[in-house]
C-alpha cells in the first residue's frame, strides 16, 4: 500500500512541508482512521488519549508510563487494539500496543516501532513524497 | 435589513443574521448545492431552515439558494464529489507515481483545509467532510450522517506542531 505524504496549510499562508503519514483507524472507530505521522525515532505509537473514548476503549486499570513529548510532561495510557489501514483497495488489520496519551500536544499520533514499524516493511521515498508499507507475517 | 418572503412568511434577513444562525452548528453533507458562509459550505436548505425556523418541506433546495444569494453569499454547484473523493481516489498508481502527492494535485486538500486551521477534520480525498473544535464532535457528525472518513486530524497551527517544539 503506498500513501503520498501529505501537505498541510500554514497558517501565515502557504503550507507547510509535505509529511509521511498514514492513517491508521482503531477497532470501533473504523468511520474516522486516525492520521499518524511515520516516526521511525519512537519506540511506541502513541495517539491522543481524548480518541479512546471514541473508539469504546477503556483505559482504567491499565499499564502506564510517564514521559516528555515534544517538550511537554505526558502521561501515557496502555491499550492493546486492533489496527486496520486501508489504501482503499487493499486493507491490512493488526494486533497492537498503542499509548493513549493525556495531555497530546500533536496535531496527529505517531507510528512507531511498536505498534507499526514492527508489523511492516517501510519504505520512504521523501523523494518522490510517498511512503509505501507492505505488511509482513 | 432586506425584506423577503419565503412560503408565504415575511422575513427580515441581512448577513449577520444568516451568520449568526449557523454558530455553533455543522454543515450537513452537500449533497448537490451548497451556500459558502463564514468559509464552509453548507447546503442551502439547512441554512434557510435554521435561520427562518421552516420546516425543510416547505421551500425547495432552488428557493433558498436564490434568498441566500440575494443576501450575498456566494452559491455552487458540486462536482462529482463522490467519484473525485473516495479513499481510492488518493492512492498511487503502480508506477509508483504520487497521486495526490507532493504535486499540484495535493493543493486542493491544502486549500480546502485552510479555513479550519486549529480545528479537528476529517477528509476524504481532498473533499473536508466536517470541521469541528473536539474529535468527539467529527465522529459524531459521520455517525449522524452515515459518512465514512479517510481521515480525522487536528489542522496543526503552526510547523512547530508538526515537528515537536514544546507547546508554550
Amino acid at each position: 500500500m503506498k500513501f503520498p505524504f501529505r501537505a498541510l496549510p500554514a497558517a501565515g499562508g502557504g503550507e507547510l512541508t509535505p509529511r509521511p503519514v498514514v492513517d491508521i483507524a482503531l477497532e470501533g472507530l473504523p468511520a474516522a482512521p486516525i492520521e499518524c505521522l511515520l516516526d521511525t525515532g519512537a519506540l511506541r505509537t502513541r495517539m491522543s488519549a481524548e480518541l479512546a473514548p471514541l473508539a469504546g476503549i477503556e483505559l482504567a486499570d491499565t499499564l502506564t508510563e510517564e514521559f516528555f513529548v515534544a517538550g511537554l510532561r505526558t502521561v501515557g495510557t496502555f491499550a492493546r487494539v486492533n489496527l486496520t489501514v486501508t489504501d482503499g483497495t487493499e486493507e491490512y488489520s493488526w494486533d497492537a500496543p498503542v499509548w493513549f496519551c493525556d495531555p497530546w500536544p500533536h496535531a496527529f499520533g505517531l507510528a512507531g516501532l511498536e505498534g507499526f514499524l514492527q508489523h511492516f516493511l517501510v519504505t520512504v521515498s521523501a523523494y518522490n513524497g510517498y511512503l509505501e508499507i507492505e505488511p509482513q507475517p | 435589513m432586506p425584506t423577503m418572503t419565503v412560503s408565504g412568511h415575511r422575513y427580515q434577513l441581512d448577513r449577520q443574521v444568516v451568520e449568526g444562525a449557523l454558530e455553533g452548528v455543522l454543515p450537513e453533507p452537500i449533497q448537490e448545492h451548497f451556500v459558502v458562509i463564514n468559509g464552509r459550505r453548507w447546503p442551502p436548505k439547512q441554512v434557510l431552515g435554521l435561520v427562518t425556523g421552516l420546516d425543510r418541506a416547505d421551500f425547495t433546495t432552488h428557493q433558498a439558494r436564490r434568498a441566500l444569494t440575494r443576501l450575498g453569499f456566494s452559491a455552487a454547484r458540486a462536482t462529482n464529489s463522490r467519484e473525485q473523493h473516495t479513499p481510492a481516489a488518493g492512492r498511487i498508481t503502480s508506477s509508483g507515481s504520487a497521486s495526490g502527492g507532493t504535486d499540484s494535485r495535493s493543493r486542493p486538500l491544502v486549500e480546502a483545509l485552510r479555513p479550519f486551521i486549529g480545528l479537528w477534520v476529517a477528509v476524504r480525498g481532498d473533499e473536508v467532510l466536517v470541521a469541528a473544535p473536539s474529535p468527539k464532535d467529527v465522529v459524531a457528525w459521520l455517525a449522524q450522517h452515515g459518512q465514512h472518513a479517510q481521515s480525522m486530524f487536528r489542522v496543526p497551527e503552526s510547523e512547530q506542531a508538526i515537528a515537536g517544539a514544546a507547546p508554550q
